[in-house]
């Protein structure tokens, strides 16, 4: 396969052409354009830097903790802001970063690498962003007013319960749990819809890049997993304000109940981490090889069997509770079991990278970084899989050496894909040369950091402590722990001056750098409003690489209106089109209505018929044309 | 994946001709309706789940001096939602021969019916015979109840909020839209069916 020279399809009439999709597409400027955006790349770039902001805050709660634990007895944080901290770090963690960069990435690579102008209800998207920046002030307005989440990311009952968490800490967990996973859920339905119904003609369903497969199963795991613990944090916050008893034993409540229900989402939750990032590894493998990935029905069949064995799996958190005997077996075996989708992965980059010719790109050497740190996480989980062994380490820092090596594993790629994908993204180059150092410090801290704690675990170092007495000998392994955080942390700086260093001095980017195959590179770095001048016309599984001369293209769509493409759900044949509303600030009106409503309703259930006005209110606003935006539409559907 | 047909496009593609208004799975709204109709079965799922969890709680289903629910005004309301698909048949038949006329008269009626379902639903809420707050049996009938209700809210509002629509500012996209509303109803209606029997029905039976 080789490489053709890249940039996008050139007509003769390119020139007018251009000139009014910029006028159709364009945002209002200035602020309101801001606060009235519905164009994805605005809002997938705006996700993705918030999502980074709170990753480095989560650090930052992080780096607090291992400065607590780096000796014994320290008395730099006490145990009730340690209990925050640490609540307050996972939680971030999980849903405000990990799985909203992954659906922010996805949001905005994914109807570019799928050919679409648009995402599909981008009004919806810039909705569920909003939303997701509610719950993210949340938590951290609850945190500045010392009212952080305290009873862990996993805020198990009685602990999180009415009676032993009086106040309103856990309140805002499962406020901040309710809008984030909202935001998810409408994330998860926007980038099936993209990828069913706009994907360019050509584009067969045999044929979309693995990334975007793997978004794709992380998009059905979202709808089938986050609803569980949506209800469960509407179960714990009704225990907690209006006296139901779901957990309260003495009320024929049970407090298994809600692990069962925290962990069938929970567990899925650590794959709709992991399976974006094995699509990223994937897409990083093929460009930095310059080959179509080796398998690639394989690798297809390898995420949809992970995205279904996740669901099996959610017991093996429960070991040491009173699950039956057969129960633990069953679960013991799945969770073996998935390894074998993952060796398949593994197996098929390898063969990849033996057959390609490897540049060894700064996105690249994460690739490899990934490869030791998730199998190194994977091998513990192996382990901690085995009921003995589990019975042995549960809830010691084993299991937090193990969660990370896998969470941070599943970093590594999206370092990668942010080193490959930033020129698209800014049209400026990334420095190789510190982005070298960034990967060095970066693999050394954390492997300084998690190695150790596997050990501290076998001394039985529990998690969630604040402190250990001198006489534990759990000082030095400590301390090693705690350096390596600063290792991470120095490398995190060394990322953050490459980025700005970047950003204003940079090689300017040409629009496919990499001359990688898919169809985000056939357009400008960064893209235009529009996206693409001339929709492209995919012919092979690798869209630029397999494109014939001619380079065909779609013709006819409307460009003084936001007119969409919508092709078939298998074959991708040229279907209908669809309108595309103008930019608006409903959905930022619609996003503020509900976050009123929510954080009312953790001081009094008045919130709710308040919130039902509120939601009515926004309901017409929404759903109201204005004017022009109607008169648009008639004009567009033919009958002026 | 050797169904799928390469139509080995080779030269431009002119979609100008495409048409603007479909209807079913080739709207991609319809699409985004089956996705919000799953998250919200899903929900429905979860509680299904709990009240069988609870249900094999040691005690009594329902505890203790509990009354068994009644089933006359659920039944009733039962009857009643499935009834009201056969409004919402003729909504979606007159939206595919694109009758506006037609159209604004019967969502007028399925408006007044999803109206008449929200004081059927506190009927509902009345028939459990228990409290959220008594013990589990009655949170999670409540909830289940709550949510469901929470349906019937929006969509009342939905409902009417789209009837005035389409009289003040129709568009061809609101065809589709009906079409995509009735499926919604249906759903919407058919799905209580099993938490009907659930509630009412089984702690009596089983
Ligand atoms: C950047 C370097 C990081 C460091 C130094 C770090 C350190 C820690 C520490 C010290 C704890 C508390 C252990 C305890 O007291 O039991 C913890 C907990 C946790 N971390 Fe991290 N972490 C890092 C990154 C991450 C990332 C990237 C994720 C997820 C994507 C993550 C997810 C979690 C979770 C879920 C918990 C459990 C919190 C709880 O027990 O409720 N961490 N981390
Ligand atoms: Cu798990």
């Amino acid at each position: 396969m080789r490489a053709v020279s890249p940039s996008e399809v050139t007509r003769a009439d390119d020139q007018a052409v251009r000139e009014e999709l910029e006028r159709t597409w364009a945002d209002r400027p200035g602020f309101i354009g801001w606060l009235s955006t519905t164009d994805h790349k605005r809002i997938g770039l705006r996700y993705m830097i918030t999502a980074f902001t709170f990753f480095l805050l989560g650090g930052l709660n992080a780096g607090l903790m291992r400065l607590q634990l780096s000796r014994p007895e320290n008395d730099f944080l006490g145990p009730d802001a340690y209990n925050q901290i640490f609540t307050v770090h996972g939680t971030t963690m999980m849903f405000l970063f990990a799985v909203p960069m992954m659906h922010a990435i996805g949001l905005y690579f994914v109807p570019l690498m799928v050919g679409a102008r648009n995402v599909a209800y981008p009004r919806m998207n810039a909705f569920g962003y909003w939303v997701y920046l509610i719950g993210c002030l949340l938590l951290y307005a609850g945190l500045f007013t010392n009212t952080g989440p305290d009873a862990g990311w996993f805020s198990y009952v009685p602990l999180a319960g009415p009676e032993y968490s009086p106040g309103k800490r856990s309140d805002v967990w499962a406020q901040t749990i309710t809008f984030t996973e909202i935001a998810g859920l409408i994330a998860a339905v926007e980038i099936i819809v993209t990828v069913f119904k706009h994907r360019a003609p050509g584009m067969s369903l045999n044929r979309i890049p693995l990334f975007v497969w793997a978004m794709l199963v992380m998009s059905f795991m979202t709808i089938y997993a986050m609803p569980w613990i949506a209800s469960a944090s509407l179960f714990l916050a009704s225990d907690r304000l209006i006296g139901t008893h779901f957990f309260n034993p003495a009320e024929g409540g049970d407090a298994l109940l809600w692990q069962h229900l925290f962990w069938f989402f929970g567990h899925p939750e650590v794959y709709i981490i992991f399976i974006p990032a094995t699509g990223l590894v994937s897409q990083l493998v093929s460009a930095f090889t310059r080959r179509e990935v080796f398998g690639y029905t394989a690798m297809v069949l390898a995420n949809i069997s992970q995205g279904f064995l996740a669901f099996g799996l959610w017991v093996h958190h429960m070991f040491t509770t009173t699950v039956p005997q057969l129960g633990s077996s069953f679960f013991t075996a799945t969770s073996a079991m998935i390894a074998i989708p993952a060796g398949i992965q593994i197996f098929c980059w390898i063969a990849t990278i033996w057959l390609g010719v490897p540049r060894f790109r700064v996105a690249f050497l994460f690739v490899l970084g990934f490869v030791i740190v998730f199998v190194t996480g994977g091998l513990s989980g192996v382990m901690i899989a085995s009921v003995p062994f589990d019975t042995q380490v549960h809830d010691t820092y084993f299991i937090v050496a193990h969660f990370h090596y896998v969470l941070l594993g599943s970093l590594f790629p999206f370092f990668g894909a942010l080193y490959y994908w930033f020129p698209k993204l800014t049209g400026r180059m990334l420095s190789e040369r510190l982005g070298k150092w960034h990967f060095a410090l970066f693999f050394i801290g954390v492997n300084v950091t998690f190695f150790p704690m596997h050990f501290l675990g076998f001394a039985g170092m529990p998690r969630r402590v604040y402190t250990y007495i001198a006489e534990t000998g759990w000082g030095d392994l400590n301390l090693v722990a705690s350096a390596g955080a600063v290792v991470i942390v120095s490398s995190v700086g060394v990322l953050l001056v490459n980025v700005l260093r970047s950003l204003g001095s940079g090689a300017p980017a040409p629009d496919d750098p990499w001359e990688a195959e898919s169809l985000e590179w056939a357009t400008a770095s960064p893209p235009p409003s529009y996206a693409f001048v001339h929709i492209p016309v995919v012919e092979g599984r690798s869209a630029l690489w397999d494109r014939s001369a001619q380079r065909p293209v779609v013709t006819g769509l409307r460009t003084n209106v936001r007119d969409t493409l919508v092709t078939t759900l298998v074959d991708a044949i040229p279907d209908s089109r669809h309108y595309d509303p103008r930019p608006t600030t409903k959905p930022l009106l619609a996003a503020i209505g509900i976050g009123v409503t929510f954080i009312a309703l953790m001081f009094t259930p008045w919130g709710l018929p308040v919130g039902s006005v509120v939601v009515l209110i926004g309901m017409i606003a929404w759903a109201w044309p204005d004017r022009r935006s109607y008169a648009e539409q008639v004009a567009y559907e033919g009958h002026a | 994946m050797s169904t799928v047909t390469d139509p080995g496009y080779t030269t431009d593609l002119d979609v100008g001709a495409l048409p603007t208004t479909v209807f079913g799975p080739r709207d991609i709204m319809w699409w985004g309706t089956l996705g919000f109709m799953t998250i919200e079965g899903m929900t429905l799922v979860v509680c299904v789940a709990t009240y069988f969890y609870l249900w094999r709680q040691p005690g009594t289903w329902p505890p203790g001096h509990t009354l068994l629910p009644s089933v006359f005004w659920p039944t009733v309301h039962v009857a009643f939602m499935l009834a009201t698909n056969l409004v919402m048949m003729r909504v979606s038949r007159l939206a595919h021969r694109l009758d506006l006329a037609g159209l604004r008269r019967w969502l007028v009626i399925a408006s007044l019916c999803s109206v008449v379902m929200l004081p059927l639903r506190w009927q509902d809420f009345l028939a459990l015979n228990v409290r959220w707050d008594t013990n589990a049996y009655g949170s999670i009938a409540w909830m289940t109840v709550g949510l469901h209700g929470s349906l019937l809210v929006m969509n009342t509002l939905e409902t009417s909020v789209f009837t005035v629509l389409l009289h003040r500012r129709p568009t061809e996209r609101h065809f589709t839209d009906a079409s995509d509303a009735a499926m919604y109803w249906y759903y919407m209606t058919w799905i209580w069916v099993p938490l009907y029997v659930m509630l009412y029905w089984s702690p009596r039976v089983l």
